[in-house]
């Protein structure tokens, strides 16, 4: 290489390899294209929905919550020693009185189970029994559900059918079961449907195959 | 050639050595390079989830004295108060004689209403923004457990739907592990009550056990986690729900700050219809004895793999 060349170069290369550092620098401490947009919050979801109550609120938890039971003093509007006479319509559908109102009779399929006095006492309408003439109080559910639900009646007692909370360690803590009306609305015990919490953030579906839902 | 008179200024020759020119020249790139070079980090000077000299300086967990872990859950108290302005309670919980966990899950009874998913954000402190889920609820059609035609993005206004069940995925804590093999650093082990567990300050986030679990249950902090104050669950464990940083991957561990204690994790208790049920197998009394024993346990998810969850799938009747 010729020297004389060379020397001419040298300045030349080492002016714009000093600009384009001195470009880079401002570049980095400027960090114009290392920005990204600051991530979108995601909503939060209300800490209410996922706390661990029961769907429904039982009497047996009313009790224990000290409530109003007022509601339940069937002797407030009903005569002592007075039989309740149930009235049917043509269909054999149990006609629900206006005082009742808030009760729908869907327990059992195709109506079956119409007679309040299946599960009620028709004697003390503070008390349920069961068909062998057991009479329990209204808190103390199971036996009677059990007469009829006996494989679901075993797997709660076992623990596997219906909800745990608390301890799983008996000598930790105490373990809280849920009797069945503290989940199953007993003139309806179906459950309902319920509006699910949100998916997945979509930022991470982008991805999804071609023909799922669109959210 | 006459050999030319060497020149008592420049020792070397006059080209051989740096004149004024070129000494300017070359400190101007120099400085200007050096100054490129100091640009390009400054983002590091703006990290400021750093790992502290402790931290960087901290032993293996499985060698911790306990002194020295006493010493390190208070440095893990001490930066998140710092942090979030609320002082935790980080304990760390190890595994009792005679438990082994193991989770059954009740594909009868589960509606895919999510409460899990949230329930185990809220408890287990997870990234609300990026959003971090150890959970996945996949919707699949009726009479199919073919897992491509599962879909967890569903939201429909009402579940459960028609012609569909619902399988939640989370950590299956496998009996064999793969997930724990892959590990370079020894930073995920399989615990003696059967819970794999990461130590987040040991994890260098290559990733590798997300790529090795079938299961996808593993997740990785990209960004750094973002917790609402509010929001912050402050009974925490060192293997548990402690604040992760960026970088550093996490998944479920059966809250291991509240099974060890005793309580079931969030999932199960805020599982609205029972579907989850959790528990010590070698206790023959316990629910989950119980339904391996009695009710048709049909699967563990993806068993030809050989990874023997201790998470058991099954149906009622």
């Amino acid at each position: 290489m010729n020297p004389e060349n060379n020397n001419n170069r040298v300045p030349a290369v080492l002016f714009i390899l000093t600009v384009a550092f001195l470009l880079l620098a401002v570049c980095f401490s400027r960090r114009k294209w290392m920005e990204s947009e600051p991530l979108k919050a995601i909503a939060l979801v209300d800490p209410e929905l996922v706390r661990p109550t029961t769907m429904r609120t039982s009497y047996a938890q009313l009790i224990r919550m000290q409530a109003d039971l007022s509601d339940f003093d069937c002797y407030g509007c009903h005569e002592q020693k007075k039989a309740v006479t149930l009235r049917f319509d043509g269909s054999n559908n149990l006609v629900i009185p206006k005082e009742h109102s808030d009760i729908v009779m869907k327990h059992g399929q195709h109506g079956r189970n119409n007679n309040c006095f299946n599960c009620h006492d028709d004697q003390n309408l503070l008390l349920l029994q069961t068909r062998d003439g057991r009479q329990l109080k209204l808190e103390n559910c199971p036996p009677l559900c059990g007469s009829c639900h006996g494989p679901t009646y075993r797997d709660w007692e076992a623990g596997a059918h219906g909800r745990t909370g608390g301890y799983w360690d008996k000598a930790a803590g105490e373990l809280t079961r849920q009797i069945c009306v503290d989940c199953h609305n007993p003139h309806s015990p179906k459950i309902p449907t319920r509006t699910p919490l949100p998916p997945p953030h979509p930022l991470h579906a982008a991805a999804r195959a071609a023909g799922a839902e669109e959210h | 050639m006459t050999p030319e008179k060497p020149d008592t200024n420049w020792p070397d020759g006059p080209n051989a050595g740096m004149s004024r020119r070129n000494f300017l020249r070359g400190s101007a790139v120099f400085a200007s390079g050096l100054a490129a070079l100091a640009a390009s980090l400054s983002p590091l000077r703006e990290l400021d989830d750093r790992p502290s000299v402790e931290q960087f300086a901290q032993k293996y967990y499985k060698e911790l004295t306990p002194e020295e872990m006493k010493k390190v859950l208070k440095r893990i108290e001490d930066e998140v108060e710092k942090q979030y302005g609320l002082r935790p309670h980080v304990k760390d919980l190890k595994p009792e004689a005679g438990v082994e966990f193991v989770y059954a899950l009740n594909l009868t009874r589960c509606v895919g209403c999510r409460k899990c998913v949230h329930a185990c954000v809220g408890e287990n402190n997870q990234s609300r923004t990026p959003e971090i889920q150890y959970i996945r609820v996949l919707r699949l059609p009726d009479g199919s457990l073919d897992l491509e035609k599962a879909d967890h993005y569903y939201h429909p206004e009402a579940v459960p739907e028609k012609g569909y069940f619902y399988m939640p995925v989370q950590c299956q804590q496998c009996k064999n592990p793969p997930c724990v093999k892959v590990c370079p650093v020894h930073a995920t082990w399989q615990e003696a009550d059967g819970i794999t567990v990461i130590d987040y300050d040991w994890c260098i986030g290559c990733r590798y056990c997300e790529a090795a679990c079938p299961y996808w249950a593993r997740r990785f902090n990209f960004a750094k986690p973002s917790i609402p104050k509010e929001g912050l669950n402050l009974n925490m464990a060192y293997l548990g729900n402690r604040p992760r940083r960026r970088g550093v991957m996490e998944k479920c561990h059966f809250c291991i700050q509240r099974t060890r204690a005793g309580r079931y994790p969030a999932c199960v208790e805020v599982c609205p219809v029972g579907a989850r049920k959790f528990g010590n197998v070698l206790d023959a009394n316990s629910e989950v004895a119980y339904i391996l024993r009695t009710k048709r346990v049909f699967i563990q998810l993806k068993e030809e793999l050989g990874t023997s969850p201790r998470f058991f799938y099954y149906f009622d009747v």
